[in-house]
């Protein structure tokens, strides 16, 4: 059975897909977001993390089947509320063998299995796995290909051709996703740019996420330093206006 | 007219950028707007004028047998009572004269009220009792000072000539009174009187209960309104005739209280008519002449439309809340009920809502006036229970158009009483079932879930009703306890045992660590299995005593105190000719033994195994050191205490510790029957208990400190020890046989955006459902952001209409206790 390393698992989750839900995060990132509420995630090693004054391990390494036997105790609830399980991260397509583990161990069960993804990993990866997700939700950001470079790391071509990929292969288990920053992701232009793209590829919806600050502790508890502070009082505000904006555009958004 | 108080709390938590509860709309109309405000601006009053005619009849009443003495008491009474109709009102009659207003029962105990005019302490616990200080408490106060009155228990006005009243009643009382006769029999019969004296200095068990010894009554209601009292009247003469001579007491008793009961009807038609003709506004006029009318009809005769129907149930629900003492007195069925008078027509959806809307503001008008123990631990709530749902006869859902208007009258008047519950069933109309959900979300803390299914089959083996009966008449009497609607006996004892007090015992050789007492002999535990052992020996001895003393207490209750207008409407004390303190009941199954605190015992014995015994991180010595320190400078210790396995996590380590000592307590309640030759049925609840209990307690082996309140409710964890989330939570509480125990309760608190929008309720009673199939028992939320909570201890003024669930009730936060507002803080809170 595939291992990989896990930095949390939470029950109960209610806004990362249909029903009730056992979101599993999985460390290991290959974008660097200037903004990551959970930077802890990035680092594809086990790592230490000053909280409450004492040191904590983030990571621990699974076996799949300990992942699946975790998610396995709340099924009932999942079968009652049409929930699952959600994997998220991290990236999950960063540990591709061990996702399709878990996606193959849900499938067997029954259990329906969503991923959570940025979209950087290798078309042959996301294309072979596919077939085990039912639903995704991808997490786009700025659609400005210098920009991208800057706030995250990289640049989004592979991120494009996966996303549009998807959208032609399975559109109605694909979600984008946009996580409104204040001063980063809710320009004008991001937002038209967002609004194209979801034509172009034949999609009306997208989810839109509030940006928190609560990444900004872990920063610190990690001993790094954030690379940009969005102004969190404004997130509030910047979620309505990014709505107005892409409804007026066509596109029908949801806070989940 | 300013706009609702709720409304305003929802901007103000916008603005402080809390999670916002979803808002309600209001009161629908602007006359139940003003009942509402008229009653959260109104002080605490106690009312003596039902005890002073109660005296006075009593005077008069030497040398008839009991129950018609208690008859005649009661009959005179109402037949003098003033009747108030304040305006606005539509539905006439309230328990006393004031909005809000409390009958000092001195018939039940005199000892307790009589102490507070002298000056003296009313019992050992009346130090750990808190009552909250803001609100409708702080107005009296004030109101005090402005009027020239005094402040009577802590939160009550009453003038100079009241309080001389009151004290020549208690005086009158005090060596006739149901306590006075209880400790005259009690404590010369009982061999284990020292240790229940004992237990109550100690914390053991709550306060002596006279104050309020009957609840979860319910009344039938069905026959009431159907036959009509002049019916009921005509089979008792009936009866009479055919009596052998001498025989036929309780017919005559009932009689008297029946005769005494239209005269109080008559002077509310009477007084409606007084007003209306003094009254210059024609609409207001056309609504007291219908009033009028429907007094003359009702609750004489049958009702002919829903109005009627209502006023019929008000008035049989007061005339039976007049004659006891009542804590846990319940509506119960409601929606069940009025169904039939509705069919027939008459009013329209919107007006069952508004006339649901000012009956709850009725019932929460009532207040209750106890020892400051009684009113510390209930919290100055009545438990009245609505249960709505549930099936027909032959299993079929029940849910109706009315009980959506119920739930939709207290989603818009959120009152704390009555308290909603739900009958759960798969089968229950989705409308109906999300209508509930979306009155949780309010963050009321109501309705509560209540498994049908688990409470059957109980019922079924713990009373051999046959399970159409079961289905039919099952409803919730009081906080969380099963009871069956109008055939239960409903002189129920509500004391408790305090299993944290049993576990000090048990580590410290028999001794109370916290006062010195001693209640058993010496035993030094040297291993864990000691340590259990102890426990259970322990908490035998205390469950057979507390039991013998409180079957002598309800003997003390039939001597002194019996029910007479109720028992007319329990079945079948009439057939039988029987009150129900003198087995008339049908179903005599209800004294139950209660208790609370079990999770940290279970809690405390899983950190005693994880650390003395397989970790050996320290000697049983060593623990009972740092235990006695109250962990002061073994803080690393503590740490690892913490972390040892604790209930509620889905983790067998500690849920087979309480899975053990919860089916010990099962099986050894039954061994002894209650009062009326009935085995007793285990039960666990909480009311406030957490509170007082935990104060009385030194610290734990399982971190907790000394001090600190126990864990709430029956399976609830422990505050913030459940880490694995609601889904943990439900998987270790359905581990629990729940069909063991007649009650049960688990709280949950949500932050509000875990069930935000349609989805977050589907959520919700998809947990609800799956809970249940387990099977649990019940579950009840709270709905609120934690951040508000505290910003409402620091802004009380801000938050005068917020309601929280605390245990088998919700309460005004700003009327709660310090220490209680805490422990609803302090609960985990899941789902941010």
């Amino acid at each position: 059975m595939s291992r990989g390393l896990v930095f949390d698992l939470q029950r109960y989750a209610v806004h990362d897909g249909p029903g009730i839900r056992t979101l599993v995060f999985l460390k290991g990132c290959p974008l660097r977001c200037a903004w990551c509420c959970n930077p802890e995630s990035q680092k594809a090693e086990p790592e230490s993390l000053r909280r409450h004054g004492a040191m904590e391990t983030v990571g621990r390494e699974m076996d799949a089947q300990d992942v699946l036997d975790e998610i396995a105790r709340d099924r009932d609830f999942y079968r009652n509320s049409g929930g699952g399980a959600t994997f998220s991260g991290g990236e999950p397509f960063f540990q591709p063998e061990f996702l399709r583990g878990l996606l193959e161990g849900c499938r067997s069960r029954g259990i329906h299995a969503a991923v959570e993804t940025c979209g950087y990993a290798s078309a042959d990866i996301i294309l072979a796995l596919e077939p085990l997700v039912d639903l995704f939700f991808f997490d786009l950001k700025v659609l400005d290909k210098e920009d991208h470079l800057h706030w995250t790391g990289w640049d989004n071509g592979l991120i494009l051709e996966n996303f549009k990929s998807l959208a032609a292969r399975c559109p109605n288990k694909l979600v984008p996703r946009l996580t409104v920053v204040p001063g980063i992701s809710d320009c004008r232009q991001n937002l038209s740019g967002m609004a194209e793209l979801l034509r172009g590829a034949g999609l009306r919806d997208i989810e839109l996420l509030e940006y928190h600050p609560l990444g900004s502790d872990k920063w610190e508890a990690l001993g790094r330093e954030s690379l940009c502070r969005p102004d969190a009082a404004l997130s509030g505000r910047a979620l309505t206006e990014a709505a107005r904006s892409l409804s007026q555009q066509g596109i029908t958004c949801c806070v989940p | 007219m300013s706009p609702d108080p709720s409304f305003q709390m929802v901007q103000s938590n916008i603005e402080a950028g809390f999670a916002p509860r979803e808002a309600a709309a209001g009161p629908s109309t602007p006359r139940t707007a003003l009942l509402k405000r008229r009653y959260l601006e109104a002080p605490l009053r106690v009312d003596v004028e039902y005890i002073r005619l109660l005296t006075a009849a009593d005077r008069l009443a030497a040398g008839l047998p009991v129950l018609e003495r208690r008859a005649h008491d009661h009959a005179y009474a109402l037949q003098r009572l003033t009747p108030v109709i304040h305006p606005h009102d539509e539905i006439a009659a309230n328990k006393t004269r004031f909005i809000r207003g409390a009958v000092p029962y001195a018939n039940y105990a005199a000892g307790p009220f009589l102490k507070e005019m002298r000056r003296q302490e009313q019992d050992a616990q009346q130090r750990h009792a808190e009552q909250g200080q803001g609100g409708g408490i702080a107005g009296t106060r004030a109101q005090a000072e402005k009027e020239g009155c005094r402040v009577f228990s802590g939160k009550f006005l009453i003038s100079e000539p009241d309080y001389d009243s009151l004290r020549e009643s208690c005086e009158y009382w005090e060596d006739r009174c149901f306590m006075s006769a209880g400790e005259k029999i009690w404590k010369a019969l009982l061999p284990e009187a020292d240790f229940i004296e004992k237990g109550w200095a100690v914390g053991l068990y709550t306060a002596p209960h006279e104050p309020c010894p009957e609840g979860r009554l319910i009344l039938d209601y069905e026959t009431a309104l159907a036959k009509g009292y002049r019916r009921i009247m005509a089979e008792l003469d009936e009866r009479l005739r055919s009596a052998p001579s001498g025989g036929g007491e309780f017919w005559r008793a009932a009689k008297r209280a029946l005769e005494g009961s239209l005269a109080f009807v008559e002077h509310y038609a009477q007084e409606a008519e007084r007003q209306a003709a003094l009254e210059p506004d024609t609409g207001r006029r056309a609504k007291l002449q219908r009033m009028a009318r429907t007094c003359r009809r009702v609750p004489a005769e049958p009702p002919r439309d829903f109005r009627e129907a209502v006023q019929s149930f008000w008035f049989t629900y007061i005339l039976g809340h007049l004659e006891g003492s009542h804590l846990g007195y319940s509506p119960g069925r409601l929606d069940q009920t009025l169904w039939p008078y509705y069919q027939n027509g008459g009013v329209s959806y919107q007006e069952a809502v508004e006339l649901f809307e000012e009956l709850f503001v009725k019932m929460t008008q009532i207040e209750y006036l106890a020892s400051l123990s009684w009113q510390g631990l209930g919290h100055g709530n009545l438990y009245q229970n609505l249960i709505l749902g549930g099936v027909d006869e032959q299993g079929r859902p029940a849910d109706n158009e009315l009980s959506k208007a119920i739930l939709d009258a207290q989603i818009r008047m959120q009152m704390t009483q009555p308290t909603l519950s739900v009958w759960h069933d798969d089968a229950l109309s989705e409308k109906f079932l999300l209508k509930s959900a979306e009155c949780v979300k309010t963050g009321v803390g109501y309705p509560a879930y209540f498994n049908l299914k688990t409470y059957i089959r109980h019922e079924l083996k713990a009373s051999g009703l046959p399970i159409e009966t079961v289905r039919k008449h099952a409803a919730i009497g009081g906080c969380t306890e099963p009871v069956l609607q109008g055939m239960s006996y409903g002189v129920v004892q509500a004391g408790f045992i305090n299993h944290g007090k049993l576990l000090d015992l048990a580590l410290n050789d028999g001794a109370d660590p916290v006062t010195g007492e001693r209640l058993f002999e010496p035993c030094q535990p040297k291993s864990y299995e000691d340590i259990r052992a102890s426990y259970l020996a322990k908490m035998r001895a205390a469950v057979r005593s507390w039991q013998q003393y409180w079957n002598l207490a309800m003997r003390a209750h039939r001597d002194t105190v019996p029910l007479v207008f109720c028992s007319v409407f329990v079945r079948d004390c009439v057939g039988r000719g029987l009150c129900m303190d003198d087995g008339g009941a049908l179903h005599n199954g209800t004294p139950t033994t209660l208790s609370s605190g079990l999770v940290n015992v279970a809690n405390s014995l899983a950190a005693i195994k994880r650390l003395c015994c397989q970790d050996k991180a320290c000697s049983l010595e060593e623990l009972q050191a740092a235990l006695a320190a109250d962990w002061k400078g073994h803080e690393a210790l503590r740490r690892r205490a913490i972390a040892a396995p604790k209930w509620g996590n889905d983790d067998d380590a500690a849920d087979s510790i309480f899975l053990d000592l919860f089916a010990e307590y099962c099986r050894w309640v039954p061994g002894q029957d209650n009062y009326l030759g009935v085995p007793y049925d285990p039960s666990m609840l909480a009311i406030s208990t957490p509170v007082p209990f935990g104060k009385v307690c030194a610290a734990f082996p399982d971190g907790r400190r000394a001090g600190e309140p126990l864990a709430d409710g029956v399976t609830s964890p422990f505050p913030g020890t459940d880490t694995q989330g609601p889904t943990a939570v439900a998987r270790s509480s359905g581990k629990v046989d729940h069909s063991l125990i007649r009650g049960g309760l688990l709280n949950l608190k949500f932050h509000p955006s875990a069930l935000r929008g349609e989805k977050g309720a589907r959520n919700l009673l998809a947990f609800v459902k799956t809970y249940f199939e387990k099977p649990g028992f019940q579950v009840q939320f709270n709905v609120v952001d934690s951040r508000m909570l505290r910003d409402a201890q620091a802004r009380p003024e801000a938050y005068r209409d917020l309601v929280v669930r605390v245990a088998g009730f919700s309460a005004y936060w700003v009327e709660m206790s310090q220490a209680l507002q805490d422990q609803v803080i302090w609960r985990t809170e899941h789902g941010l």
